[in-house]
């Protein structure tokens, strides 16, 4: 496979509509920074945007998120009615695919071994399947030392 | 000459949901119209909006739930078999996430695959309501490309309070407690139990109860969670797994559509005739009866979409108050209706625009 552009981020400025946690934050900086190596700004061109799919991979989805709504529900407490729309990882991967037109399968995926390899596999069989020519892998992870990891490969 | 391209089997199935447990159980409940929904007792639900969803009376944890699907559906195996075939997993994650730090979603597939005797766990997918329905697209796509025998799909999700909480505070469930698919007046969905497994392998193994005949996955590239309301994604993902299926179509029997009866019924009904153009193909959406299953939800209605078309009746949607007109298709209502092919779809959708269609030809 080739590497046509990676991108690491340890921090992200807040991420409009998306609320309390860092995940998707991270993930929207990595993808950005990754796909604006590759296309500029978006949105990537069509027909390369149109083949190009996502595939997210996180050990533990958004931590942060799912800890606070389990303390509020536990403890009684109301629930902001943003976090519905960020309560899947596909959320932000959704943003992603819409700021830059791309129009390939959205899929995410807990790694059962190292998750670039993972993410990096499952981009090959997309590729291999006939429904995408580009996959940006995202690698994202809130504990210890947060980052996530864009790249994306043909 | 080039081999022939492998085909890929269903040759067990299983499920549980609120409609009972067993396979050809959620048939007859889906057959018989009568929706699984009730009042939840399972957790505390005061102070919520909505106050319904439809969830199985004595439902153990996840984890023996899907232990126990996949116990049936690997029925015919032996230990040896089981012990060589790995495990797709679709699932929202560790059930105590957010509660303890030790829980790890990695280490409930293991331990799952461990309890139901499999090699292991090939892949865990987390992708939402597209969870078990990709899971079934990539293992055919390996089983045709020859790069994969025989593995199981399992998928489940057991109605909780932390996403019924949140679908609750994003005014997602229907007020009026009743799932209405593609129905004027609908209001919102219902969650459900769904907790199911499939055995997939290559054709000329043993005996196969339907064929995954195609597949497609798509994005919308339109929202952070609304549905494209031109269907774009999905109707590409229709029809890239009518081309893999090889038939035109009209040769579509059945649809066994993602409709919950949110507001986005109305971009899938236009996904739908986008996609199947002047074919009018029977319409009818199963979450109707056993509700909105989440990472559970897709390979649940594979299953039923299985089941409906080897019996050769297609369930009715229930719920339906009257005609939206956004919702042109050619729905089933107020009873089953007679298979007419062996071709069926299911659909699904999901959050951030991941689009799902999986063809089935019964044998």
């Amino acid at each position: 496979m080739n590497e046509l552009a990676t991108a690491t981020v340890r921090d992200a400025a807040p991420l409009p509509g998306f609320v309390m946690s860092s995940f998707s934050p991270l993930v929207a900086a990595a993808a950005d920074e990754c796909l604006t190596a590759r296309h500029g700004s978006p949105p990537a061109a069509g027909e390369v945007g149109e083949r190009t799919a996502i595939v997210l991979v996180s050990a533990t989805g958004d931590a942060a998120m799912a800890t606070h709504v389990a303390h509020a529900v536990d403890d009684g407490a109301r629930i902001g009615p943003l976090l519905f729309f960020q309560a899947v990882p596909n959320s932000v991967a959704g943003h992603v695919a819409a700021r830059w037109g791309l129009r390939g399968p959205v899929v995410c995926l807990c790694p059962t071994g190292d998750p670039k390899a993972d993410g990096l596999a499952h981009a090959r069989l997309l590729i291999d399947d006939g429904d995408a020519d580009e996959v940006l892998v995202v690698l994202v992870e809130q504990a210890g030392a947060e980052y996530a990891q864009a790249v994306l490969v043909s | 000459m080039s081999e022939p391209p492998l085909r890929a089997g269903i040759t067990g199935l299983a499920a549980v949901s609120a409609l009972g447990r067993g396979a050809q159980t959620q048939l007859a409940g889906a057959l018989a119209g009568a929706a699984a929904f009730g009042p939840v007792r399972r957790f505390d639900v005061g102070g919520r909006r909505t106050t319904i969803a439809a969830t199985l009376p004595d439902a153990s944890t996840l984890a023996d739930e899907l232990t126990g699907v996949i116990d049936e559906a690997c029925t015919g195996l032996t230990r040896a078999q089981r012990a060589e075939t790995p495990l797709l997993l679709g699932i929202h994650g560790h059930p105590e996430a957010g509660r303890s730090e030790t829980a790890t979603t990695a280490g409930f597939a293991r331990d799952l695959a461990a309890r139901a005797g499999l090699a292991g766990v090939a892949r865990i997918y987390t992708c939402a309501c597209v969870s078990g329905s990709t899971a079934v697209a990539d293992a055919a796509a390996a089983i045709r490309a020859g790069r994969s025998g025989r593995v199981v799909v399992a998928a489940g999700y057991l109605v909780e309070p932390d996403q019924f909480a949140l679908f609750d505070a994003g005014r997602a469930l229907a007020k009026d407690g009743v799932a209405r698919p593609f129905s004027t007046g609908r209001s919102g969905l219902l969650l459900g139990d769904a907790v199911s497994a499939v055995v997939l392998e290559p054709f000329a193994t043993r005996e196969v109860l339907a064929e995954v005949a195609g597949w497609g996955r798509a994005g919308d590239a339109h929202h952070v969670v609304k549905p494209d309301p031109e269907g774009r994604g999905l109707a590409r993902a229709i029809g890239d797994a009518l081309v893999r299926g090889g038939i035109e179509p009209g040769a579509v029997g059945y649809v066994n559509a993602n409709a919950s009866g949110a507001d986005g019924d109305a971009a899938e009904a236009v996904a739908l005739r986008k996609a199947l153009g002047t074919a009018r193909v029977p319409v009818s959406s199963t979450k109707s009866v056993h509700g909105h299953g989440l990472e559970g939800s897709g390979l649940l209605e594979l299953v039923m979409t299985v089941l409906a078309v080897a019996a050769g009746k297609l369930p009715a949607t229930a719920g339906h108050l009257g005609a939206d007109p956004a919702c042109d298709l050619d729905l089933i209502l107020d009873a089953p209706r007679k298979a007419t092919g062996p071709y069926a779809l299911s659909v699904n959708a999901a959050f951030g625009g991941a689009d799902t269609a999986v063809l089935v030809k019964a044998s």
